[in-house]
């Protein structure tokens, strides 16, 4: 097959993959031939290697380093590897790398630089939400994202919005955070 | 008066005898008294190609038998069959088939003791398969394919319903007799294709509607029937026509040869029962012969009629999503929760990865199982080249109720310009009750 | 010969050993970065100072505690953090007695060594049975004083006073006389140098003295584990290591023939290589993705030698749970006895009123969201490196070193924090990573990280024994029971792991129904053994995660039948029983007064509420469970969840863990069952595995009492009520008997 690396060039590989050339010429591929290894995470850009099919996920765990996004399902079952792109919640285990080229990707580790992040960081302490902590980045991540859409949700509208897995338990104390942040009176 | 009475008696006798004869009787085949000819190793990978394109393997093998022994279970409202050995084991197979014998069993659903097959297999398409193509099925199947010693097992439909000779009857109805004949006034492009659409690839057996027998209402593109749609086994195979939107219609060539040889394209991902034959037959057949088929099939007029109005991207559905709109909207709640991760949350998908729901044909068909039922299932592993999916389509049946399920569909088929219409919680049931999910495993069928 | 490039990219914080920040040094844990220094050759400090030798466990100070030139305090715990707060509860423990604000320390799981068997015989040292805190309260304490005592010392000498004069305040020795004050990281280096004083020698303050025990002291990793910088084994990473992902037969028992494409997929992006492992094959690739893809790819011929007779585990092709259910229900035998008062079967006999029925328990999986990894790197000198999710660094060091065929004390076992463990995370054959990691490691010569995809994880994940619970229970004319037969066919967890014997009972397969504190006179408890195909394992508060259901479940039904409230009936049961009595009346009084409906809530449904207990770990705990039916299936509204530790460390820590509890109860009662046909699990991933979701958590209140008893355990206690409070609720609101797991497989209309 034929595969693209970091600088535009192609070289021939012996296996047997997918050849989605063909395929990537119904996209819009000029864009992606141009831009398909640049990535905009937390604000610096990044050459990767894969090919544009990988998981983003991975993409940010292995070829980053970011080890703050987690690996839970890879089946958008579960949340664990949410980050933001465009500032709204995306499970990167199901989001293939070619699909947010020219997005803004935020991460965990840059949470705190966001000022909604920031605030739900806060609230996660004060309420002393996590517990072994696993989901946490992406419930911090879909809380966030959740923010910025609606800044004062209803418990329904939190509801609707905070579907991350948490096998802990810690939904209560989740949603607490939230309606704190909402600025609506705790509940005990 | 008594007369007339054996006379009547005597007519009937002789009715029934040549009944008796005519359901038995063995059809003739082209190859009747020819010599068993040496098998050459290029007729037998020929007839591996043939066998790719005829996609033998699909219902001949299980995930856990050996090549062509059989064994896979077809559920019937009446029973269940199950598909035969076909390996050239002499005693269970059809290691003493001959070339004609072959033949009868392909191209006429007659075996060598005169019993009829089931159109399960489908030889209403097979009789059109060129005796060229025949025998070298034929020389695949004796030296290609390891012998197995499996016996078949037994149908378990219920006399009388399995008394299977009034089927020489249907066959005579239904069944065309001939071979595919070229059509002179088409190119050598469009000829090839419509042969490996009608023949070989046995197309219509999923794609043409069936009457009220189960024929399939047509057997080529004279009829406007042809390919344009069809319900089996709780899927809804989507027309292969120029429908713009039940269709091929917004599909170019290159699209459908995408499709058929890496199992996505813009437009979608092979689901389904399509899934199966793509791992093990279409990705198989030449870039000509796919170039060949997606030719044929864009010269199939749609039918505006049936189809509707031409589908456009209709951006407000998006409105519905937003958080404080969902909330009391079921259908787009459970949508952006267990769907929009994937398919995005303005339905336009990941393409050529994760498919669009805004525009596919399942979205804009009427015919909702296909919808309903990859939502309850998922769909089995598109194994491309060798390597499975990196995005599959996991099953929601553990988690959304009837309800829930009509709801996110009836969402899906009437946004964003989608036109296929609501789900109700009764036609969920329905097929939860008969359906499995799919396997997680990339199932890959072995032919050798 | 660390990776820090990638951290540095990555925007991490500045990974320099010598500044160890609270990320730093959370990234430490792991070994990460200058985490491996520091392990290496930071910690442990002990073997270079002076040893002193025939410590016991638990004493050697040095081995434990590094107090650092700033005040944080580095502290190596013999139980690891998997979301139990252990970590905290440990620094309050030890910081009580040190005089140091457990917010000063940081806390990893001490590497595997005899000075961390703290809980003595027999378990010597794992994180499980909800043991950490109550078995090792007082050697804890007294490491903490004993680290005071030597700092007092190194005091004395550095003010030149005698050590009457000194006394000491958070963080630092006081000398009130001529108002001098030294901080604890200044004297550290000096006190961990002096011998460790005699542990006899020693006094523990009084419980009234205590400014951080008993307080809700705050977690000390919620923010790493809310910013993402807390380091799971998944997250490890160490110089040159390659990535490797496994697809495992499809079961157990099977091995790896020909691989029909094995040069094909040699071939594909970043593979480096194709290996057939026990049981597995596996690809070895610069990067997860793409040895994930490629192995998926391998066409593997499985060949199936058959039941071979040992006591590996083998997975017949027919295998079905709904089959061994049946076979479970029926198995004939009356079963070992692990309980008897009375004559249960002569009353049984006798009486005219016997109720009678079969109750079921479930296969569960794990389900923790960090799927299994391992890391393992042989170094030049010999030594083996391994990080991987454990509860049992000992145990698991003993069995590294004989896959790896080294010496034990050769094998450096790091434990990473854990992303959720629930029993996971012990040494079971057959369900962890690591001995492919150490084969893989040695074959390609360079340090490998497997992950398990979440398929192959629940392919191999061990599970809570299946059991069919025959109960026979007969009542007096009052209606009171009089004598309970119960027979259990199951095979418990520590037979499955540990070896059965025949003439023993597994006690972890009868807890919850046996221990229980009813008065009923005549009492049968009993178990027969029937061996499983799959692998069984230890899952959140063990045999009482079934059996408590099963018999509170049963003796909500014998309360019909005898027509007294169920509330009832269980404080008749527990008269004179103070401690259970108040406790049943604490949760009662926590949800408001006993209100079993069925009765109309605000929102138009129709609600009843159940009651249930258990004596789990020994701790105690009384639970409501409040449920309405919403299209056939059960919605659960409320918990009340009251719990009798004895004595406490953390009230905060507490709610929490009554909170996770009472999720995993609730997800266990309502959607979880491991189902397999044709000898496979037919769940692979959340999908057809369906856990607890937000939007099903009920509201959950937690009720303390604090009885001054021995202290018990508080992971795990919280769990067994709540499936029986539920499914008693269920019962009484529906009318129809619910004696299995889980609801969504029963359809209600209420
Ligand atoms: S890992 Fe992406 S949703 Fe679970
Ligand atoms: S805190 Fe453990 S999974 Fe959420």
């Amino acid at each position: 097959m034929i595969v693209q690396d970091a600088k535009g060039s192609r070289h021939a590989t012996t296996t047997s993959r997918p050849d989605f050339q063909i395929i990537a010429k119904t996209l819009d591929q000029a864009k992606h031939e141009e831009l398909a290894m640049e990535l905009t995470i937390n604000d610096t850009s990044y050459e990767v290697q894969s090919d544009g099919e990988t998981p983003l996920l991975w993409v940010i765990r292995d070829e980053l380093g970011l080890t703050g996004t987690k690996f839970g399902c890879g089946l958008a079952q579960c949340g664990a590897c949410s980050v933001l792109v465009d500032g709204v919640v995306t499970r990167s285990c199901v989001t293939p790398l070619a699909s947010v080229v020219g997005g803004r990707i935020t991460t965990i580790e840059a949470i705190e630089e966001d000022e909604i992040g920031k605030r739900v960081v806060e609230a996660w302490v004060d309420h002393q939400v996590p517990q072994c902590g696993y989901c946490q980045s992406g419930q911090v991540m879909a809380a966030t994202s959740l923010l910025k859409e609606n800044a004062n949700p209803n418990d329904d509208e939190i509801a609707a919005a905070m579907t991350n897995l948490c096998r802990c338990g810690t939904y209560n104390a989740i949603s607490a955070a939230i309606r704190d942040l909402a600025g609506e009176t705790k509940e005990g | 008066m008594k007369k007339a009475l054996a006379i009547l008696l005597v007519v009937l006798v002789i009715a029934a005898a040549i009944v008796a004869w005519f359901v038995t009787r063995l059809p003739s085949s082209p190859f009747d008294g020819q010599p068993r000819a040496e098998i050459s190793n290029d007729l037998v990978a020929r007839g591996e190609y043939v066998a790719r394109l005829a996609d033998c393997v699909a219902c001949h093998s299980t995930p856990d038998s050996a090549p062509f022994a059989g064994g896979l279970e077809m559920a019937t409202p009446l029973g269940s069959i199950f598909t035969t050995n076909i390996t050239p084991d002499p005693q269970t197979g059809i290691g003493n088939y001959t070339l004609a014998d072959f033949d009868r069993a392909v191209r006429q659903g007659v075996t060598p003791d005169g019993a009829r097959l089931y159109p399960a297999m489908p030889y209403p398409s097979y009789v059109k398969l060129s005796d060229e193509d025949v025998r070298a099925l034929y020389a695949f199947f004796m030296k290609g394919v390891e012998p197995v010693r499996m016996a078949n097992r037994a149908n378990t439909i219920e006399w009388p319903l399995n008394t299977r000779w009034p089927l020489a009857f249907w066959n005579v109805a239904f069944v065309e007799s001939g071979r595919y004949e070229p059509e002179s006034d088409k190119d050598d492009l469009w000829n090839r294709g419509a042969y490996l659409v009608q023949a070989a690839g046995h197309c219509g057996s999923c794609h043409t509607p069936r009457g009220p027998v189960m024929q399939e209402k047509a057997l080529d593109e004279t009829n406007g029937n042809y390919l344009s749609g069809a319900l089996l086994d709780g899927w809804y195979a989507p027309s292969l026509r120029n429908d713009h939107n039940t269709g091929l219609g917004r599909w170019s060539e290159d699209e459908v040869v995408q499709f058929l040889k890496k199992g996505r394209n813009a437009h979608g991902v092979v689901f389904g029962s399509m899934t199966d034959a793509f791992n093990n037959s279409t990705q198989f057949m030449n870039d000509d012969d796919l170039a060949a088929i997606a030719h044929y099939l864009k010269s199939l007029p749609g039918d505006r009629e049936r189809d509707g109005t031409p589908w456009q991207y209709d951006a407000a559905s998006n409105e519905k999503l937003a958080l404080s709109n969902r909330t009391d909207n079921p259908g787009a709640r459970i949508f952006m929760a267990k769907c929009g991760a994937c398919h995005a949350a303005d339905g336009r998908g990941k393409t050529p990865w994760i498919p669009p729901l805004a525009g596919t044909t399942s979205s804009l068909a009427p015919q909702n199982a296909s919808s309903v039922n990859v939502t309850l299932n998922g769909s089995g592993r598109v194994v491309t080249d060798g390597v499975p999916d990196s995005y599959r389509m996991p099953p929601f049946r553990e988690q959304l109720s009837d309800k829930e399920i009509a709801a996110v569909l009836t969402f899906v088929r009437t946004s964003w310009g989608n036109t296929g219409g609501p789900v109700t919680s009764q036609e969920v049931r329905d097929l939860r009750e008969r359906t499995d999910p799919a396997s997680s495993n990339p199932i890959v069928l072995q032919m050798r | 010969m660390l990776d820090t490039k990638n951290l540095e990219r990555g925007d991490l914080a500045s990974p320099t050993p010598t500044n160890i920040s609270r990320r730093g040094f959370l990234l430490a844990t792991a070994g990460v970065t200058a985490g491996a220094l520091v392990l290496s050759v930071g910690l442990p400090a002990a073997p270079a100072r002076a040893q002193q030798a025939g410590m016991a466990p638990g004493t050697r100070v040095p081995a434990f505690l590094e107090i650092r030139p700033d005040n944080t305090i580095r502290f190596l715990s013999p139980f690891n953090e998997g979301g139990q707060g252990i970590f905290t509860a440990m620094a309050q423990i030890v910081g009580e007695e040190l005089d140091a604000d457990p917010a000063a320390f940081l806390v990893e799981n001490a590497p595997a060594g005899e000075d961390y068997k703290v809980m003595g015989a027999p378990f010597g040292r794992v994180t499980g049975g909800s043991m950490s805190v109550r078995s090792s309260f007082d050697v804890m304490r007294r490491l903490g004083a004993l680290a005071r005592q030597m700092l007092l010392q190194a005091a004395a000498s550095r003010l030149e006073v005698p050590l009457g004069e000194l006394a000491t305040e958070p963080g630092q020795v006081v000398h009130a006389a001529s108002g001098r004050k030294v901080s604890y990281g200044d004297l550290s280096e000096t006190a961990m140098d002096l011998p460790v004083p005699d542990p006899d020698s020693v006094t523990l303050k009084k419980q009234e003295d205590f400014s951080w025990i008993g307080k809700p002291v705050a977690r000390l990793d919620v923010r790493d584990k809310s910013t993402g910088r807390a380091v799971y084994a998944i997250d490890v990473k160490v110089d040159g290591m390659l990535h490797a992902a496994v697809q495992h037969a499809p079961r157990l028992g099977l091995t790896a023939g020909h691989i029909r494409n094995e040069d094909t997929v040699r071939g594909m992006t970043g593979v480096h290589s194709v290996h057939t492992l026990d049981g597995a094959v596996a690809v070895v690739a610069e990067r997860w993705w793409n040895a994930k893809r490629a192995v998926e790819a391998l066409q593997v011929e499985w060949s199936d030698p058959g039941a071979q007779g040992t006591d590996k585990r083998y997975m017949p092709a027919d295998f079905s749970t709904a089959a061994f259910r049946e076979r479970l229900a029926n198995e004939p035998g009356e079963g070992k006895v692990a309980e008897e008062e009375g004559d249960a079967a002569s009353v049984l006999q006798k009486a005219e009123n016997v109720v009678e029925a079969t109750y079921f328990s479930q296969f569960l999986h794990h389900a923790q969201l960090e799927p299994p990894s391992t890391v393992a790197r042989f170094n030049d000198d010999g030594t083996l490196d391994i990080w991987l999710p454990n509860q049992a660094p000992e145990q698991f060091q003993a069995n590294i070193a004989k896959v790896a065929g080294i010496e034990a004390a050769k094998v450096n076992v790091h434990s990473p924090i854990l992303g959720g463990f629930f029993g996971r995370h012990f040494l079971y054959p057959e369900a962890n990573p690591y001995p492919q990691a150490i084969k893989l490691a040695r074959d390609v010569g360079r340090p490998v990280k497997v992950i398990w995809s979440r398929e192959e994880e629940f392919l191999r994940d061990p599970m809570r024994p299946m059991a069919a619970v025959r109960m026979r229970a007969s009542l007096d004319e009052q209606g009171m029971p009089q004598a309970l037969d119960i027979v259990s066919a199951c095979e418990g967890p520590t037979e499955a792991v540990f070896g059965h014997n025949p003439d023993k009972v597994d006690p972890t397969a009868v807890e919850g129904l046996t221990g229980k504190a009813y008065a009923i006179p005549n009492r049968r408890i009993s178990q027969i053994y029937v061996k499983n195909h799959t692998t069984i394992a230890y899952w959140r508060s063990v045999g009482n995660s079934m059996n408590d259901f099963l018999y509170e479940a049963f003796l909500d039904e014998l309360a019909d039948k005898g027509n007294i409230d169920p509330l009832e009936l269980r404080m008749r049961l527990l008269k004179g029983n103070q401690r259970l009595s108040t406790l049943l009346q604490h949760v009662v009084d926590l949800s408001g007064g006993w209100k079993r409906g069925p009765f109309d809530a605000e929102d138009g449904t129709k609600r009843a509420r159940g009651i249930a207990m258990a004596s789990p770990f020994g701790s105690h705990t009384a639970a409501i469970a409040e449920v309405s039916i919403r299209e056939g299936q059960v919605v659960v509204h409320d918990i009340w969840e009251s719990i009798d530790p004895g004595s406490i460390v953390n009230p905060a820590i507490i709610g929490a863990q009554i909170n996770s509890a009472a999720a995993l109860g609730t997800s266990q009662a309502l959607l979880e069952d491991t189902v397999y046909e044709k000898g496979e699990p037919q769940a692979r991933n959340y999908d057809l595995y369906p856990i607890l979701r937000p939007d099903q958590m009920p509201r959950v209140h937690v009720g303390i009492v604090e009885s001054g008893e021995k202290m018990g355990g508080i992971g795990e206690p919280g769990l067994p009520a709540v499936p029986p409070a539920i499914t008693n609720a269920v019962s009484h609101l529906t009318g129809k008997r619910v004696r299995s797991m889980p609801l969504s497989k029963l359809t209600f209309d209420a």
